[in-house]
């Protein structure tokens, strides 16, 4: 059998095209922002906000899995694919990217908004890198409590001042057979314990062991680990194998206190009423520090220098910090905004807002997650996890981080 | 047909074969030799790769993760060669000639239309501390209830192995069936008057009879076993502190979630070149002790 030369070279072009065509992505629509992120968020509401306001949108996609979000991002960023935004996190996994020439700088808008009052001064520290500002804030959360109304009620509980009095709530709870504290294992949460006993006990000690100027196995850190111990034997904390998520095990009256950031709010609402049936109040110190420490997180927006839609995405970067936009993401999300001019859209949040902005009373650290270079961190995590699966003698968790951690402030 | 037309022909023909054959070296091919490279490379992810000759592979074996990996992926190997291969034969056997052979055989079927992910977050569900099966142990009253399923190593292998073999033993009952049906009746018949029965007819006729089918079904064993991924990755990511890992979750945890893509491509190439020695030992030992004709036909079926 023979082929017509012409139909040869048809089938050959049709082939090629095909695949060429399952290489393209697909554009999205041209007049909206293409943005990828890690967070479960209504940007879709969120983006009708900014249609109306500045007659900009937001093609939000959102994935699930942090480590296949991360991988995409990192293979994305250097190709004409890269988004115009995307959500990230602040300290060594930013200066990762920025190292590379991936971010988008910020300072002028940072320069820009300070001077309008829009945000402190403070939250721009976390967003500089050798003198110069990348991405924007989404939000800035403060690490607080959230408890159970209805268990601290019925057990005649009053909310703690003191590390001591929290430990005695929970060894109440403890006794009626209800969970006092959220632990989970695994990536991202199993460092939430270790970061509230570690700096509650020695701020300085957890800021040191972050710039690896301390060492994990340090006995300031195994007493720490020795405070969690302890905790862990008297059954202070739920079972961190658990899939079911903190608040359904609120809900369901099994657990009593979940510490998380201010962020937590629109989540934790879903299944149970803010000011009814969940409060927040702010973690006490464990040693007497002076003030106290308090986790900060904040949730960044990020440019890409190789998107074709960099402008706009720097402009609606910037609309994002005004006290219009902090409002509406307030109202939606239920947090307590940056913006100075904006207001918080629930009563718990308003009075966390107000105790934290009594000056010198509390002092804001950059929470574990960030604060901690990547490789450090996932040894962590998964020491961490062992360390709650099978609590016991701290040293060969401490010892399996520190392994890595010399290895690493070996090379920075 | 003159040599003219032939050759025309084969011209013709390579302009169909050029886009598959293009199709497999940029998807098959090139990324292998692109693992391969970067496995001698420091990289992660963004910074271009930086030569870093072997090291990766010292420090792979340096790695307790990546051993316990390694002794994990070997359970996984024997585990599914004794529970769905071992079952899977049993089934075959017990229900064959039965007159509702096919009914019963059903229900072991029905499993395999589901993805390794869909068993591993149902079995998650089931196995989750004060999950289901701990909830119905307690409700009987029997012992285990308190039983971290998922948390204690290596309870945690076994019991993913267990769920891997209720979706894996129907498919190995089904291949054995079908060995057993291209049996020949009368060699059978003959054991028979022989005064052959019961065990002693399985193991001198039946099982080398069925020596094509056990080849593949327990070379597909071995090559499924060795790259175990998603039930794993779906029931406890590797976890808790990596003592559940197999090797496929060793290689994408270290490039995907600690971004060495160095170390876990060196991973990877280590799993690829055990899997295809292992397969072709394997083979190559079944079809030198079986008929050498059906060499090239049992090859092709495995790899496929």
């Amino acid at each position: 059998m023979r082929f017509p030369k012409p139909l040869l070279l048809a089938a050959a072009a049709v082939a090629a095209v095909s695949m060429l065509a399952g290489c393209s992505a697909s554009g999205g629509s041209p007049d909206k922002l293409k943005f990828v992120n890690d967070k479960s968020w209504d940007f879709k509401a969120f983006s009708k906000v900014s249609q109306d306001q500045i007659d900009m949108g937001l093609d939000a996609s959102t994935y699930a899995d942090q480590d296949a979000f991360v991988a995409f991002v990192k293979q994305s960023l250097r190709t004409g694919k890269a988004p115009a935004l995307f959500t990230w996190h602040t300290g060594g996994q930013l200066e990762e990217l920025v190292d590379q020439g991936l971010v988008a700088e910020t300072s002028s808008i940072w320069k820009e908004e300070i001077a309008k009052g829009d945000v402190a001064e403070s939250v721009k520290d976390l967003y500089t890198i050798d003198g110069k500002q990348y991405c924007t804030p989404i939000s800035v959360d403060n690490w607080v409590m959230y408890y159970d109304k209805a268990a601290y009620a019925e057990y005649g509980l009053q909310v703690p001042t003191t590390w001591q009095q929290l430990m005695d709530n929970a060894e109440v709870l403890k006794s009626h057979g209800i969970a006092p504290f959220w632990s989970s294992g695994g990536n991202p949460w199993a460092f939430v314990w270790f970061q509230i006993i570690l700096a509650g006990s020695d701020l300085q000690l957890y800021k040191d062991l972050a710039a690896g100027k301390a060492s994990y196995t340090d006995p300031g850190v195994v007493d720490a680990m020795n405070v969690w111990l302890d905790m862990e034997k008297k059954g202070f904390f739920s079972d961190p194998g658990s899939k079911t998520a903190p608040e359904t095990q609120m809900k369901d009256g099994k657990l009593a206190m979940i510490p998380f950031g201010t962020w937590y709010a629109s989540t934790i609402s879903q299944v149970l009423k803010e000011g009814d049936d969940w409060g927040a109040f702010p973690i006490p110190s464990i040693t007497d520090q002076g003030s106290t420490p308090v986790a900060i997180e904040t949730a960044p927006v990020c440019a890409t220098v190789k998107s074709s839609q960099k402008a706009d995405a720097l402009k609606y970067s910037q609309w994002w910090m005004s006290a219009k936009a902090q409002t509406a993401w307030s109202k939606q999300q239920g947090n307590l905004p940056f913006n100075p001019k904006s207001t918080a859209s629930t009563q718990t949040f308003r009075d966390i807002g107000k105790e934290f902005a009594e000056p010198d009373k509390y002092d804001f650290y950059l929470r574990y997650y960030e604060a901690t270079p990547t490789p450090i961190l996932t040894a962590a995590l998964d020491q961490f996890t062992g360390f709650m699966t099978n609590p016991g003698d701290p040293e060969p968790y401490l010892k399996g981080i520190e392994q890595v951690a010399k290895k690493y402030w070996a090379d920075h | 047909m003159t040599s003219k037309s032939s050759t025309d022909y084969q011209r013709g023909a390579w302009a169909f074969l050029g886009p598959g054959a293009a199709l497999v070296v940029i998807v098959l091919y090139l990324p292998v030799i692109y693992t391969l490279v970067l496995s001698f490379t420091r990289y992660g992810g963004l910074a271009d790769p930086v030569f870093v000759g072997g090291a990766n592979y010292v420090e792979m074996f340096a790695d307790p993760a990546f051993l316990g990996s390694l002794v994990n992926t070997a359970i996984w190997v024997v585990g599914t060669l004794i529970i769905p291969v071992g079952i899977g034969l049993l089934i075959a056997y017990l229900s064959f000639g039965l007159r509702w052979a096919g009914i019963l055989r059903i229900p072991f079927l029905i499993p395999y239309a589901l993805s390794g992910v869909a068993v591993g977050v149902l079995f998650g569900f089931v196995l989750q501390n004060g999950g289901a099966l701990s909830q119905a142990l307690a409700f009987f009253g029997l012992p285990g209830s308190d039983t971290r399923w998922l948390q204690e190593s290596p309870l945690n292998t076994v019991v993913m192995i267990l769920a891997a073999s209720w979706q894996g033993i129907g498919v190995n009952a089904l291949l054995f069936t079908v060995g057993l049906q291209s049996i020949p009746k009368e060699p059978l018949e003959a054991a028979r008057i022989d005064g052959a029965s019961g065990f002693t007819l399985f193991r001198t006729m039946v099982w080398p009879l069925l020596r094509p089918s056990t080849t593949i079904v327990v070379g597909l064993s071995i090559v499924n076993s060795l790259k175990t991924f998603d039930i794993v990755q779906a029931m406890t990511q590797g976890g808790p502190n990596r003592v559940s890992e197999t090797l496929g979750v060793t290689m994408y945890k270290d490039t995907f979630v600690n971004s060495d893509y160095g170390l876990g491509s060196a991973v990877a190439i280590f799993l690829s070149v055990i899997t295809v020695a292992a397969s072709v030992i394997y083979l190559r030992r079944q079809l030198s002790i079986g008929n050498g004709s059906d060499a090239g036909r049992i090859t092709a079926e495995v790899s496929s």
